[in-house]
C-alpha cells in the first residue's frame, strides 16, 4: 500500500478530519484550537472546514470542558476534548472517573460513553513540574477507561480514528515532543485497533518496552546496542488499557529477558503492573530478573539539565539491557 | 609461623587416606625432609615428609583414622605457638599483611577453606539459578547445585545448562574437568603442564582461599583425557576452548608450562571472555625447550630413573617430593597414558624446538597477565621468555627456582595468583 510521510501532528489532524467528515457526531473542543488552530496545531484548518459549531474554542475552564464532553457523549455525541497539558486534566477528574469511567456498568450497558479526551504529557523544554507529568498510571489504574499512548505518527492516525468509532471512554495521551517527529504514515483508510502492540525493531536477545516518547530513544538504545553485538527486540503495546499481553509474553518467551522504560516516575507506575503481569505468566522463562527504567520520584524539574536527569536518557536504557545480560552496564573498548 | 603438612593426594578420585604410621609426636622438633608419617590408600601407601623445619603443635590424626586428603595431617610451628591463630597463614586470602585482619572473622575466613566441605562439595550450595535454568535443568535431570553459574554471583543462567547438556552430549569430544573447590564469581580455570594432570593442582589450591569457583582440566593426551589425542598445539587449544564453552560469561587462567601456553592462546578464541592470566613457567616464549628431558621423562620406566629425570624440574632437588614421583609413576600403570604423551609430544616439539608460539597472543591480550618462572628453570628458558614477553606483561623472576615455582615457592605463587585475578576487578 502506498504511504506518505508526515507530521504526528498532521496524522492527528489526517484522522479528526476524516472521522468528523465520515460521521457529523464528532465534534472537538478546547482552548484556541479554533481561530488559532491549536497550540501544537493539530486542528489546524478544520473550523474553515467544519464551521464554528462542531469545532469550538472554550474558556479556560478544564472542568467544564471535559464537563460538556463526557455529557455530550452520554447524549450520543462524539466529542473530543483537547485538554492542553494532561496535569490540567486533573480539573475534570470527577468526571472521568466517577462519570465516565463508571456509566456503563451503573445502566447496566446501556449507556455508553464514547468521549475520547486528547491531551500531551511528558517533559520536554524545561516546562516544570506542572506541565511535565506522565500521568498515564492514574488513569491506567481506572477500570472503564481506555489509554492510548502511540508513539509514531502512523499509530496516532490509526488509534485516533478507531477511538472515535469505539463506544467507551478513551484518554488519548500524546507527547509534547512528538508531534513534530516525522513518520510514514499509510494511504487511504488506517484503523490500528486498540489492544494491539506493535513490535517496532524485531530481535531475539532481550525484549524492551516501551511506549509514547520512550519508543524513539529505545530504538536509539537498540541501535547502539546492536553494534555491541546485543540483539533488542522493542515493543510498542501502543495502547495501554487494552494491554496486548499475548504480545509481550511471547516476546519475552522468546527474548527471556525484559527490560521496561517509561517516563513517568517510577512509584506505582504502569511498568511496575506490566513487571507484575510477565512475572505471573512468565516467571518459568526467564533467565535474569526485569529491569524498570522510570523516572525519579521527584517533581520534574525546571532547570533543563535537571529535568533530563530525572527521566530515562538512551544510555539507562543501553544499561539496563546490559544488566540483563550480565553485562558490565557499559561497554568496554574494543579490543 | 605454623605450616600445615597436608594429607597427601595422590590420583584424582582419592577423597581419604589412613593413616598407617605416625613418626612424630607433640612437641616433637622436625627438620626439612624428615619423615613424618606414612599414609596409605586403597592402592598403595606414602611417605609423607616435612618440607619446613618446626615444632609438632598439633597432631588431630591417630594411627588407623581415616583422614580426608589436603586436610592438614599436622601443623609445624614455633614452642608454644597456638594452631588456631596460626593457622591464618593463607597468603592469598590477605596479600597485605594487616594487623587489622587478625581478628576472629580473619581466622575463620582463612581456615574455611581447609575444612573438608571446601574440596569437591557442590559447586553451587546455595542453588542460585535463574527460573528457567531451575526449568530446564529439572528436565535435562541435572541439579543446579552440580553446576557453575555465569550469572551474577554465580546462578546459573539458562546458556550454563544448554553448556552442559551440550557437552554431555558430545561425550568423548569433551575434556576432564572438574571443580577442585567451589565458589562463587567467575571461575578460575588451571591448566597443567606437560606430563602432569590435573590433580597436580590440588596442594596448590588447598588454601588459596580466593572464594572463587576453582577448576582444573587435563589436557589431551593427560590424565583422564588420554583418550583424546590432538595433532598439534592448535587443536589442543580447540579442545580446551571447546570444554570451557559454558564459561562464556568469563573466565580466569592460570596455566603451567604447556598449560600456560594453552591459556595465553585461549585469550584469541571467540565466545571466550579471559578476564587475567597468570603464566607459569610458560612455554610458547621462544624456540628451545629441554628435549632430553621430554625424551627421558617418557622413557622412565622406574622409579630412580623417573625420580633423576624429574629432579631437573627443580632447583632443589629436596622441594620434589618423592611422593609425587610416586604419584607420576603410579599413573603410567594405565598403559594407554605414556603412548598418549608420546604422540603430544611428537605433534609439539621436534627435538628441543618448541613447534608453538603465544607472543603475538600476549601481545594482543590487554586484560592483566602475570608471568612466574624461576632463574633455575632447566626445562624451558628463562631468558626466551624474557626475550618474548612483551611490555604490558608482569614478569616476576623467582632466584632458586626451577620448572616448578609452585611447587618450590607456593606462597608467593599463591599471593602472585591472587593478585592477578584481584586485579581483573
Amino acid at each position: 500500500m502506498a504511504e506518505r510521510e508526515l507530521m504526528y501532528r498532521e496524522a492527528l489532524r489526517e484522522a479528526i478530519d476524516e472521522e468528523m467528515a465520515r460521521d457529523p457526531t464528532v465534534f472537538i473542543i478546547g482552548e484556541g484550537i479554533a481561530e488559532r488552530g491549536g497550540s501544537y496545531k493539530v486542528t489546524e484548518g478544520l473550523l474553515a472546514k467544519y464551521g464554528p459549531g462542531r469545532v469550538r474554542d472554550t474558556p479556560i475552564a478544564e472542568a467544564g470542558m471535559i464537563g460538556v464532553g463526557v455529557g455530550a457523549a452520554i447524549a450520543g455525541a462524539r466529542p473530543i476534548v483537547e485538554i492542553l497539558y494532561v496535569d490540567f486534566a486533573m480539573l475534570g477528574m470527577d468526571m472521568i472517573v466517577n462519570q465516565a469511567a463508571k456509566f456503563r456498568l451503573m445502566t447496566g450497558g446501556e449507556g455508553r460513553v464514547p468521549f475520547v479526551m486528547r491531551t500531551q504529557g511528558g517533559t520536554g523544554g524545561g516546562v516544570a513540574a506542572q506541565h511535565s507529568q506522565s500521568l498515564e498510571a492514574l488513569f491506567y489504574h481506572i477500570p472503564g477507561l481506555r489509554v492510548i499512548m502511540p508513539s509514531t505518527p502512523a499509530d496516532a492516525k490509526g488509534l485516533l480514528k478507531y477511538a472515535l468509532r469505539q463506544p467507551d471512554p478513551v484518554m488519548f495521551l500524546e507527547h509534547k515532543h512528538l508531534y513534530m517527529t516525522k513518520g510514514m504514515v499509510p494511504d487511504g483508510e488506517h484503523i490500528v485497533e486498540f489492544g494491539k502492540g506493535d513490535i517496532k525493531r524485531a530481535g531475539t536477545d532481550v525484549t524492551v518496552i516501551a511506549w509514547s516518547n520512550m519508543v524513539p530513544r529505545t530504538l536509539e538504545a537498540a541501535e547502539e546496542l546492536s553494534l555491541q553485538g546485543i540483539s533488542v527486540e522493542v515493543i510498542d503495546p501502543r495502547t495501554l488499557v487494552p494491554l496486548d499481553r499475548a504480545m509481550i509474553l511471547a516476546s519475552v518467551s522468546r527474548t527471556r529477558r525484559c527490560v521496561i522504560v517509561q517516563e513517568a516516575n517510577r512509584r506505582g507506575g504502569v511498568a511496575s503492573d506490566i513487571c507484575s503481569i510477565i512475572l505471573e505468566e512468565a516467571f518459568w522463562e526467564l533467565d535474569a530478573p526485569i529491569e524498570i527504567v522510570a523516572g525519579l520520584d521527584i517533581p520534574v524539574p525546571f532547570n533543563l539539565a535537571l529535568e533530563k536527569a530525572s527521566v530515562p536518557q538512551k544510555d539507562d536504557v543501553i544499561a539496563a539491557v546490559r544488566r540483563t545480560l550480565h553485562e558490565s552496564p557499559v561497554a568496554r573498548a574494543a579490543g | 609461623m605454623a605450616q600445615p603438612i597436608l594429607v597427601p593426594q595422590v590420583g584424582q578420585d582419592l577423597t581419604e587416606a589412613k593413616i598407617v604410621e605416625l613418626l612424630v609426636k607433640l612437641g616433637d622438633t622436625v627438620k626439612k625432609g624428615d619423615l613424618v608419617a606414612v599414609v596409605e590408600s586403597e592402592k598403595a601407601s606414602f611417605e609423607v615428609e616435612a618440607f619446613a623445619e618446626g615444632i609438632v603443635i598439633s597432631l588431630p590424626f591417630a594411627v588407623g583414622d581415616v583422614a580426608p586428603v589436603l586436610e592438614p595431617l599436622m601443623h609445624l610451628g614455633a614452642a608454644g605457638e597456638e594452631i588456631a591463630i596460626d593457622a591464618t597463614i593463607a597468603p592469598a586470602a590477605a596479600p597485605a599483611a594487616n594487623p587489622a585482619d587478625t581478628g576472629p572473622a580473619a581466622v575463620a575466613s582463612a581456615l574455611a577453606p581447609l575444612r573438608p566441605g571446601g574440596n569437591g562439595g557442590p559447586v553451587n550450595a546455595a542453588r542460585r539459578a535463574s527460573p528457567v535454568a531451575r526449568l530446564q535443568a529439572a528436565a535435562r535431570g541435572l541439579d543446579v547445585a552440580d553446576i557453575a553459574g555465569s550469572g551474577p554471583r554465580g546462578a546459573v543462567v539458562l546458556k550454563d545448562v544448554l553448556g552442559l547438556a551440550h557437552s554431555a552430549g558430545a561425550g568423548g569430544d569433551m575434556l576432564e574437568i572438574r571443580t577442585l573447590q567451589s565458589g562463587q564469581g567467575t571461575p578460575v580455570v588451571f591448566l597443567h603442564g606437560f606430563g602432569a594432570d590435573l590433580s597436580a593442582w590440588r596442594p596448590l589450591l588447598a588454601d588459596l582461599g580466593l572464594g572463587l569457583p576453582l577448576m582444573a582440566l587435563d589436557l589431551p593426551g593427560h590424565g583422564s583425557s588420554r583418550g583424546h589425542h590432538a595433532a598439534g598445539f592448535a587443536e589442543i587449544v580447540a579442545a580446551v576452548g571447546q570444554s570451557l564453552q559454558g564459561m562464556a560469561a568469563g573466565v580466569h587462567l592460570v596455566g603451567h608450562s604447556l598449560g600456560a601456553a594453552v591459556a595465553a592462546a585461549l585469550t584469541e578464541r571467540a565466545g571466550l571472555d579471559v578476564r587475567s592470566l597468570t603464566l607459569i613457567a610458560p612455554a610458547g616464549l621462544g624456540p628451545w625447550v629441554n628435549g632430553d628431558f621430554v625424551k627421558g621423562f617418557l622413557e622412565a620406566r622406574s622409579e630412580p630413573a623417573l625420580a633423576a629425570w624429574m629432579r631437573r624440574l627443580v632447583c632443589d632437588p629436596a622441594s620434589l617430593a618423592p611422593v609425587l614421583v610416586r604419584a607420576t609413576l603410579a599413573a603410567r600403570a594405565d598403559s594407554g597414558l605414556v603412548p598418549a604423551q608420546e604422540r603430544t609430544a611428537i605433534a609439539l616439539f621436534e627435538g628441543s624446538t618448541q613447534l608453538f608460539s603465544v607472543a603475538e597472543a600476549l601481545r594482543r591480550f590487554l586484560g592483566p597477565c602475570t608471568v612466574i618462572a624461576g632463574r633455575d628453570d632447566a626445562i624451558i628458558s628463562l631468558r626466551d621468555i624474557e626475550t618474548s614477553l612483551p611490555g604490558n606483561v608482569a614478569l616476576h623472576r623467582l632466584a632458586q627456582v626451577g620448572h616448578l615455582p609452585q611447587v618450590e615457592a607456593p606462597r608467593l605463587v599463591q599471593a602472585l595468583i591472587a593478585r592477578s585475578i584481584r586485579s581483573a576487578g
